[in-house]
């Protein structure tokens, strides 16, 4: 079985100097929301871009559905939507001819268009507004209908750069929860970009990170959070009647890797939540008594930092690009 | 083909509906030509310094003037482009399955509709101002087609400047620099045998003095002996236009 998205060894050398990919692997399975983490620069529209049969590669093959993005162009753009980072809509036309002129460009059937378009809006919250210009909406309301034309034709696979930069965290929500419902319901494989760690962490099924024009991890959200090496659970006990020897024993323990004392007593486990209870009973048993209790897991943050050597800056870039698109908007 | 040549409609389509919402730029830009028949007209017909061949001035240059400000609607369309460029509508519509050679001639013969519109708003004003025209409706239909035909390869002369140049600045530097020598070396204010001979001979290569004949033929002489010729040149003009836009239209998201 083919995968929704393949790509060996993928090179892009823009103008004969600037690497922006430098030899990408990746394979997405079918259905799949599939995020795409890095900084700026790191190659992950142009990734986007050559799926989606904008650019052509310099070297290495991209296949989408077993079609190769180059030779078969043609028809891989039969099968995928794409949402550019940038503002994709016509703001001098309604929000529902904007819907119209796609759905004809797509060839969705006459009889079908109105019922399709009408549900995207819907699934989008914006069935009040469909009459108004595109040009009164607010910067979430456009983003919306750019993702309600992706919705309109049922494709495959979706690619979305930056699908909800510049929402606030309610729409963010109600965007992916639609897009969610979306993926289910028609096994649509979604392959996004973002820069928001939670988007990639709570809806993306798998995480791959690029840094500087290659993979340099990637993996469910939970397996590269444990691949860091574990989850610290730090007890608070009272100072009375500690056993001298009680570190030493708590290192013992089978599932214990680590342990720390620094006033609290820190214990490095791989699952913090199914090892808390023995931990408890064999504090108990030894004779120790719990005042606090607190875990920290580590977070996608962490596993950016750990291999990509920066936190991923959110706030500048988000601005940037919102900035851009009232730019854009305003002409 | 029957594909290419829906994806064609759907962009003149998109124009239209563009059109119905604000129609405010047909308005302004239909100041100019109105002031070129309104004042420059008269005033120049008073001198009686160039022979038009029976024809009052103003009569002579309003299929001129006409044709002028389809021309630079066409030319300035390629500024609508460039902001699409800038925005990501441009990488969208090259992801679709449309063709780039039925998005390429769909845009350039949605300005051509553009065009039809600044064109006639032109009429009430010239038939107040005493223009004659031909009483042949088929005349009429006949010379709308040659503006719609002919601003459409102006629109894809302009496609193919926004391929190249991707800032708005300077297509707005390049749009004068094509839009001036063409209307003045052509046939819209003066007959090409009042031009010196090199002039002459640039002007034969110049695809606005053939529109200009052809309307002038159609709507205010009658004088058809060059008819063919001239849609012949409009369908060569397109065609080849049409072919370049298209080849060139891929480096415009690149």
């Amino acid at each position: 079985m083919d995968f929704a998205v393949q790509v060996n060894d993928l090179v892009k050398v823009y103008d004969g100097k600037v690497r922006a990919l430098d030899g990408v692997d990746l394979n997405v399975d079918h259905g799949e929301a599939f995020a795409l983490l890095g900084p700026n620069g790191a190659g992950k529209t142009t990734l986007i871009r050559i799926l989606t049969t904008q650019l052509r590669p310099t070297a290495g093959e991209a296949y989408v559905f077993g079609l190769n993005v180059v030779s078969n162009g043609s028809k891989v753009r039969r099968l995928i939507s794409y949402v550019p980072q940038e503002m994709s809509v016509w703001t001098d036309v309604s929000g529902c001819e904007n819907l119209l002129i796609y759905a004809k460009i797509f060839g969705v059937p006459q009889l079908e268009r109105e019922k399709v378009i009408d549900e995207v809006l819907e699934n989008m919250g914006l069935a009040h507004v469909k009459n108004d210009l595109v040009k009164t909406y607010s910067g979430g309301m456009i983003r919306r209908l750019e993702i309600a034309c992706a919705m309109l034709i049922k494709p495959k696979i979706m690619f979305l750069d930056e699908p909800t930069i510049g929402l606030d965290p309610a729409a963010r929500k109600v965007v992916w929860e639609r897009l969610n419902v979306f993926k289910k319901e028609y096994g649509v494989t979604i392959f996004f970009n973002t820069h928001y760690m939670d988007e990639a962490d709570l809806y993306a099924d798998e995480i791959a990170i690029i840094n500087q024009g290659k993979i340099v991890t990637r993996g469910k959200s939970e397996e590269l959070k444990h691949s860091l090496g574990g989850e610290i659970i730090a007890f608070t006990l009272e100072k009375t009647a500690l056993k001298p020897d009680l570190v030493q024993n708590i290192q013992k323990l089978n599932f214990v890797k680590g342990v720390f004392e620094d006033g609290n007593l820190s214990v490095l486990v791989g699952d913090a939540e199914s090892t808390l209870p023995d931990l408890m009973n064999f504090l108990k048993s030894e004779g120790a008594s719990v005042e606090k209790v607190s875990i920290t897991k580590p977070t996608l943050d962490d596993v950016f930092l750990k291999y990509v050597g920066t936190r991923l800056e959110e706030k500048g870039r988000i601005s940037d690009v919102t900035h851009m698109r009232d730019m854009i908007r305003k002409g | 083909m029957m594909e290419g040549l829906k994806n064609m409609l759907v962009m003149i389509e998109l124009e239209l509906r563009r059109l119905r919402h604000d129609r405010t730029e047909i308005y302004t830009r239909a100041v100019q030509p109105i002031l070129w028949i309104v004042i420059y007209g008269p005033v120049m017909s008073s001198v009686r310094a160039i022979p038009t061949g029976g024809v009052p001035y103003t009569d002579f240059i309003t299929p001129g003037v006409m044709i002028q400000t389809t021309t630079f609607v066409s030319i300035f369309y390629g500024l609508t482009i460039v902001w699409e460029r800038e925005s990501g509508i441009l990488k969208k519509l090259l992801v679709t399955p449309a063709s780039r050679y039925s998005m390429v001639i769909g845009r350039s013969m949605a300005s051509g509709v553009r065009a039809i519109f600044q064109a006639l708003i032109i009429l009430p004003v010239a038939i107040l101002i005493g223009v004659h025209f031909v009483p042949n409706p088929a005349y009429f239909i006949l010379a709308f087609i040659a503006i719609f035909f002919a601003s459409g390869g102006f629109a894809a002369i302009s496609i193919l400047v926004a391929s190249f140049m991707k800032t708005r600045e300077r297509f707005m530097g390049i749009g004068q620099a094509i839009t001036m020598p063409l209307f003045f070396a052509s046939n819209a204010l003066y007959p090409l045998q009042m031009m010196p001979p090199i002039l002459r001979e640039f002007s034969t290569f110049n695809p606005l003095s053939y529109v200009v004949d052809a309307v002038r033929g159609l709507l205010i002489t009658g004088d058809l002996s060059n008819i063919m010729i001239d849609l012949v040149a409009i369908a060569i003009f397109d065609a080849v236009l049409f072919t370049l836009a298209s080849v060139s239209f891929r480096r415009i998201i690149e």
